[in-house]
């Protein structure tokens, strides 16, 4: 009989678990709980515009605005639309013709060259506002949906300017020319760009450094997102690299670099007149697509990722009359004046 | 590379018992939203964030006077006195109580007990949060933000242990100590650690609570717990070949079981109701449940049913 006691301590000691564990494609965002967005699902995709680099990486998310192509984004995350081109449903790739980039909102509008019948998303500015715990739902670059709910309150997010992301000497460098670089931040636009300890900075865009206090002075008239052209010493050698600004709460809260969102946090996550906060796990390279309810209803456009559970939306109400201008005023450009 | 996977193997019965549920349908998700969209109004206010020094986390109120539940690695230690930020914005002051740093299970106590605190209700049915139960959580990552306000989240549960909760509602720096609520309402966790995934978020479950409550609350610091402690029937069982019923072989002598008198040769059909699949589903809900707790077994023997209550007692010290 006293083998059968041990058994039950054994497999007491062995498993603490009731029920099996719940596998992956059964918790919220696996597979199977996402076949319940199947009716929204293929709206969403038809409605959102893939931008690629150069190299064919997903460079961010777009949503289609007008029928004849026209699509708007996160303007810091593609700084340089030229170089990004849209992915089609069928493989094909678009050229893109930059209209307007808005630096308040964040936002730029684009037209698909040679690109007509697309699903344009219905924004309307007089939409009611999301509530408070209702599901949403958006596409990420990997065509697939994502389920979560508005987390927080709908608010202003105050902009604190942008950085690069380096500790600097105070001290003037050796033989007066430059700033001497003492630490560079992990997961800072300084790092991306490949500036390290010991480097000498030697001038910003056209502004020759000669004191510390100038590159922040500089940078702060900056908006996160831009490039920035930074040449410097290093080994006694003069080099340069471009330096893709970023949101200084967003350097100053990673200055270690503990990300963890997952996936990475976007340049740009301050400085907007009203988000709406919720939950999806997405990147940065996924932001600039539509954020909709679950019957479909465009609520916004993704804006930024701000932390592991945090991305912020810009609702349509803040930017489709805006964005509905820019659009008229392309299509209907003013006509020449009769010549007298 | 996890040893869950492995525990898990070791019980292929209890696997193949529970068949997957149906995928969540688009209006069981929309019956989510609403349940948890009418408890927002009465949890969110007895939701605090707690201002440790160097940082900051949450903390749930529990009861009208002021008892907070929170984590122990927050609390740190007894008789701290911390500041604690309400909803509104509201600065008050509390003291924390006694923690099980095993468990990182706490209670913090507000000053002020007179003053009528709005709270959220424990469940006290710790088994019921099953991997898979819808749940939601609050709380203040990042410190308080009055703007912004508590962070929700909502997310299934994905595994439950002797004392933690495995969920999917994403957590971070600031959430500790938080709540965990099921769809009625009630507090099922603490928002306790996370991993690098986002999966990877753990809860103390309310079976520390439960079990220590007087300690916590006489401030005592609690060491002993492991994984594995919990209530104690005292009696060895195992499913018998021919009837597939979990059988009694063995009552210890001056056990729980023995005073309740379950006797060898009996079956075990049900715990307070709950049909058992198997030997560790016996003691997992057993664990499950605090020293002094009652239990009612249904038993067989031929073809008699009866009933038993037991009151659980502790586990004796050699083997657990």
């Amino acid at each position: 009989m006293r083998p059968a006691l041990c058994l039950i301590l054994l497999a007491a000691g062995a498993s603490a678990e009731m029920r099996p564990s719940l596998q992956p494609e059964d918790r919220k965002n696996g597979s199977r709980t996402l076949l319940a967005l199947d009716p929204v699902h293929r709206q969403a995709i038809k409605a959102t515009a893939r931008l690629v680099d150069t190299g064919g990486r997903a460079a961010a998310l777009a949503t289609w605005v007008g029928e004849d192509g026209y699509l708007i984004t996160k303007a810091s995350e593609a700084p340089e639309l030229e170089k990004l081109q849209v992915r089609l449903a069928d493989g094909s790739l678009a050229a893109l013709r930059e209209i307007r980039r808005d630096t308040r909102h964040d936002l730029v509008l684009a037209q698909a060259i040679g690109v007509t019948g697309v699903t344009a998303i219905p924004f309307t500015a007089d939409a009611k506002a999301p509530a408070f715990g209702q599901w949403i739902t958006a596409p990420a670059a990997d065509g697939q949906l994502r389920l979560g709910v508005i987390s927080a309150s709908s608010r202003q997010i105050p902009g604190l300017g942008a950085a690069i992301g380096v500790r600097m000497d105070e001290k003037p460098a050796p033989g007066g020319k430059g700033v001497r670089v003492l630490a560079v931040a992990e997961d800072s636009p300084a790092r991306a760009a490949g500036l390290r300890d010991g480097d000498i900075l030697l001038s910003l865009d056209d502004d020759t450094l000669s004191q510390f206090s100038q590159v922040s002075q500089l940078i702060s008239k900056r908006q996160p997102g831009e490039i920035v052209a930074v040449k410097y010493l290093r080994d006694g050698r003069e080099r340069a690299c471009k330096v893709r600004l970023a949101s200084r709460s967003k350097v100053l809260n990673n200055w270690e670099g503990e990300d963890f969102a997952n996936g990475g946090i976007s340049l740009r996550t301050d400085s907007f007149e009203k988000i709406l906060q919720h939950d999806l796990p997405l990147g940065p390279a996924d932001m600039g697509g539509p954020l909709l309810d679950l019957s479909g209803r465009p609520l916004g456009i993704n804006i930024a990722r701000v932390d592991r559970i945090t991305t912020f939306a810009l609702p349509a109400a803040v930017f489709w009359p805006l964005v509905k201008g820019w659009i008229e005023a392309d299509r209907h450009p003013p006509k020449a004046l009769p010549a007298r | 590379m996890r040893p869950i996977f492995l525990t898990a193997l070791l019980f292929p019965a209890l696997l193949a018992a529970d068949l997957p549920d149906p995928p969540v349908t688009l209006e069981r998700l929309q019956a989510i939203q609403d349940a948890v969209r009418d408890l927002l109004p009465a949890a969110r206010p007895a939701v605090v964030a707690i201002l440790t020094g160097d940082g900051t986390a949450s903390g749930v109120i529990i009861d009208k006077s002021g008892l907070v539940l929170t984590a122990a690695h927050v609390a740190e230690t007894p008789g701290r006195e911390l500041r604690v930020v309400l909803e509104d914005g509201r600065r008050v002051t509390g003291t924390t109580l006694g923690l099980d740093k095993t468990t990182d299970a706490a209670l913090l106590q507000l000053n002020d007990t007179k003053r009528d605190w709005p709270h959220a209700a424990v469940s006290r049915r710790v088994i019921e949060a099953q991997p898979g139960e819808w749940c939601f959580a609050l709380g203040h990552p990042g410190g308080f933000d009055k703007a912004r306000g508590v962070v929700l989240r909502v997310g299934r549960i994905i595994r439950q242990t002797a004392n933690s909760l495995q969920t999917d509602c994403v957590l971070m720096g600031g959430d500790s100590g938080g709540p965990l609520f099921n769809l009625k309402g009630e507090v099922i966790g603490i928002h306790s650690q996370i991993w690098e995934k986002r999966d990877e978020n753990m809860h103390v479950s309310m079976a520390p609570f439960l079990r220590a409550w007087d300690e916590m609350k006489s401030s005592l610091v609690i060491r002993t717990w492991g994984t594995g402690s919990g209530g104690y029937l005292g009696l060895a069982a195992d499913v018998n070949p021919d009837t597939e019923l979990l059988e009694v072989l063995e009552v210890l002598a001056g056990s729980p079981s023995e005073k309740a008198g379950v006797l060898p040769g009996e079956s075990i059909l049900a715990l307070d109701g709950e049909p058992l699949g198997g030997l560790s589903h016996l003691s997992n809900a057993v664990k499950l449940r605090a020293a002094g707790d009652q239990v009612r077994l249904r038993l067989k023997k031929g073809g008699q049913e009866r009933e038993v209550s037991v009151t659980l007692g502790h586990r004796p010290k050699e083997e657990g």
